[in-house]
């Protein structure tokens, strides 16, 4: 495809391809997480949104971060895959270049405590401020303690 | 039911602050209009709002932890209750998901089968969209007669599944149950009813009513880049003359069998959004009617066990709900459950770019226009 | 009051005969008015909700049991619908709805999530039933029920209004109401 060899092409040594599931979803590998923002910026040129923003917990070392991109135009799919440390987990935010990325990231921030610098409102948007723990990470237990909490200590 | 529309709104404005001629007021979360627990946080000056901050998260539940915690099959009723005005489209979404992952290729019976269960969906979905904006604007009369067709439907789903709401007629593989016999004629003639009714009484009522266009023209106009730069899809975005429905561009199940338009509209306001679900209504029996046509007979499902493995993958799917492109990512490592299962809800890019629609209409139009963005928090919230 | 109890003069005379029986028919009298004309406040968050509003459409009509949907303000109502998942943030605001409403208020839940967490009874952010927070008059049962199990429901609700067996918060503390 012409647009996975353009962007490879500026990032000859950052980027890499994983094999996708289908030809029209490519799969790109960031190595190099402090250039995030630099490809997004390529990627704009061909993809329209940030279609979503998947953070998959690896425990014990790594959070792996899939910006997946769409366009309205051509129904490719671009996906790029960084890992970042997961007691560091902090990685350079991309909501000034797709607005849609803003509350894809403060969800990430919401669940797994992933930060997103530069980024201008970085709060938790699911669960109240006071909220104890980053749920979707995986070793966060949904015990009884936490099921039989009843949320009302919780300021509002 | 004479809820939401004046007393609701009202009762719930609490006065923050006051600097100048600016108040801030919250409106929410329970009940802005009969969409759900959503909480608007807005700066107005006069009847006009400067700032506004959505803010969500009133029923999550954790859809997606829960995922991980269960076999593949038995998420099959979360999956229905995450946009509950159209379960059963995300019943389609998730099963094929697994299936991909699984390389499960159903039978022709149940793809057809699945396409139809998606449009009577989708029919019931914005019938009741148009019920919610007749209320939210005080037409009653509105209401009752798209809650009215509505029922219609949802016998033909009860009789077909067993189930009103959550139907759970979507198995892995294919489907739980084949049609009951007698149902086709009795569809088709429903099918009769509600077109004669969308195109003739309705017409009276909204669309081509002077009262119903005061209150929807020109109100919350979406611009095509707006709708670009926050991600809108579905009829929200095909309001706003982007044509993009992925039934049509990125066909699954049998779409790419049927014949069918994109319904586009260009002011990209409330009333273009109204009117582009009116016609989707239209489009959608046109399908349901091409599918009872050339419904192929044979097997409804093939055998997936209740308990299965799926070795380490990555599988990403997104298909058209009522409300927009809808996908998920599933992560897999091998065991019998999900590792990971991203949702992707179109209404969230919806409520997202409300901080920006907003801006600089009335206050009395804030519930107009939510009405005719038609989000869900069940799939805002997830 | 207990200690005068075995007192021969402690039975009570005819004007005391003739004030509680009063008191029992003004009673009677309010619960009867009060178990017909039922203003519920429509705390609807989720699939439930999608159920209530069909119960009070045209096919299941609520309003011939004099349940009135007149505005969602909290402190015009006696009765609470609460339908759909109640989640850790929104149990305050469920309870500061509840408070909000005036004395004899009737709490009706709907829905599996509401009686016991239901489907998301493993959820980490879902309230494994509404009895942990507040008194529940009547349950109903379903995910989600049908439009025609509200209207049994109020109509169970009226029953025990007039039989006056509603439960009460009295001062923080669950109780079953006097008399």
């Amino acid at each position: 495809m012409e647009f996975l060899d353009e962007i490879k092409a500026k990032f000859p040594n950052v980027l890499e391809s994983v094999d996708g599931s289908n030809e029209n979803e490519s799969v790109l590998l960031l190595k190099d997480k402090t250039k995030i923002k630099r490809v997004c910026k390529e990627v704009k040129n061909h993809f329209d949104i940030l279609f979503m923003l998947m953070a998959v917990d690896k425990p014990p070392k790594i959070f792996e971060l899939n910006y997946v991109f769409s366009s309205y135009k051509t129904q490719n799919i671009l996906t790029i895959r960084v890992n970042i440390e997961r007691d560091k987990a902090v990685i350079d935010s991309i909501s000034s270049l797709f607005e849609s990325a803003d509350w894809e990231e403060r969800e990430t921030y919401d669940l797994f405590g992933v930060e997103f610098i530069g980024h201008k409102n970085l709060k938790r948007i699911l669960l109240p401020e006071d909220w104890p723990g980053r749920p979707l990470r995986k070793d966060f237990e949904v015990t009884d303690e936490v099921r039989n909490w009843t949320g009302l200590d919780l300021k509002f | 039911m004479r809820s939401g529309t004046g007393l609701g709104l009202i009762s719930n404005f609490r006065f923050m602050e006051k600097e100048r001629n600016r108040i801030t007021i919250n409106i929410g979360p329970v009940h802005p209009s009969t969409h759900g627990v959503l909480k608007f946080k807005v700066d107005i000056s006069g009847d006009t709002m400067k700032k506004i901050e959505p803010e969500i998260g009133f029923v999550h539940r954790g859809v997606e932890k829960m995922a991980e915690m269960k076999y593949y099959s038995n998420f099959m009723p979360i999956a229905d209750k995450l946009d509950y005005i159209a379960a059963l489209n995300w019943e389609v979404l998730y099963a094929s998901v697994v299936e991909k992952a699984l390389k499960v290729v159903i039978p022709p019976r149940a793809v057809y089968l699945r396409t139809m269960m998606c449009e009577l969906q989708r029919i019931m979905s914005h019938l009741l969209f148009i019920g919610h904006s007749g209320e939210d604007l005080g037409n009653t009369t509105l209401f009752m007669w798209g809650f009215r067709e509505r029922e219609l439907l949802m016998d033909i789903i009860e009789e077909v599944s067993g189930g009103r709401l959550a139907p759970m007629y979507i198995s892995l593989g294919g489907m739980y149950y084949d049609l009951p016999p007698g149902l086709i004629p009795k569809l088709a003639s429903t099918l009769d009813i509600i077109e004669k009714r969308v195109k003739n009484e309705y017409r009276a009522l909204s669309y081509e009513n002077g009262l119903f266009k005061m209150r929807t023209v020109g109100v919350g106009i979406i611009e095509a880049n707006l709708a670009i730069k926050y991600g809108l899809t579905g009829p929200n975005a095909r309001a706003s003359g982007i044509k993009c429905d992925l039934r049509k561009n990125a066909p699954y199940l049998a779409y790419d069998k049927l014949d069918f338009d994109i319904i586009t509209a260009d002011a990209g306001d409330a009333y273009a959004r109204f009117v582009v679900r009116v016609n989707e209504i239209l489009e959608s029996i046109k399908i349901v009617r091409q599918i009872i046509k050339d419904l192929p007979s044979g097997e409804i499902k093939v055998k997936v066990p209740w308990i299965f493995t799926i070795p380490p993958s990555y599988t990403f799917v997104r298909q058209e709900t009522p409300r927009g492109e809808a996908a998920m990512y599933m992560v897999t490592d091998g065991g019998q459950k999900p590792y990971r299962l991203k949702i992707r809800a179109p209404s969230l890019y919806a409520v997202q770019a409300m901080s920006e629609i907003f801006v600089g209409g009335k206050v009395a139009d804030i519930v107009a226009i939510l009405g005719s963005l038609d989000p869900t928090p069940g799939e805002v919230d997830r | 009051m207990e200690e005068i109890k075995n007192n021969e003069f402690s039975y009570p005379g005819l004007g005391e005969i003739i004030f509680m029986k009063t008191e029992k028919f003004i009673e009677d009298v309010l619960n009867w008015g009060r178990s017909r004309s039922l203003w519920p406040l429509t705390f609807g968050t989720k699939c439930c909700a999608m159920e209530m509003i069909p119960f009070g459409a045209t096919k299941v009509d609520a309003d011939r049991t004099g349940t009135l949907f007149v505005g969602d303000s909290p402190r015009q109502a006696d009765l609470i619908l609460c339908s759909g998942t109640i989640s850790k943030k929104m149990a305050r605001r469920l309870l500061n709805a509840y408070e909000q409403m005036p004395s004899p208020k009737y709490v009706i839940a709907v829905g599996a999530c509401n009686i016991s967490g239901g489907l998301f009874h493993d959820s980490y952010n879902s309230i494994a039933g509404i009895d942990r927070i507040m008194p529940v008059d009547v349950y109903i049962p379903g995910c989600p029920p049908r439009p025609e199990m509200f209207l049994d429901a109020v109509l169970i609700l009226r029953k025990l209004i007039k039989e006056n067996k509603i439960k009460r918060y009295e001062n923080g503390v669950l109780g079953r109401d006097k008399s």
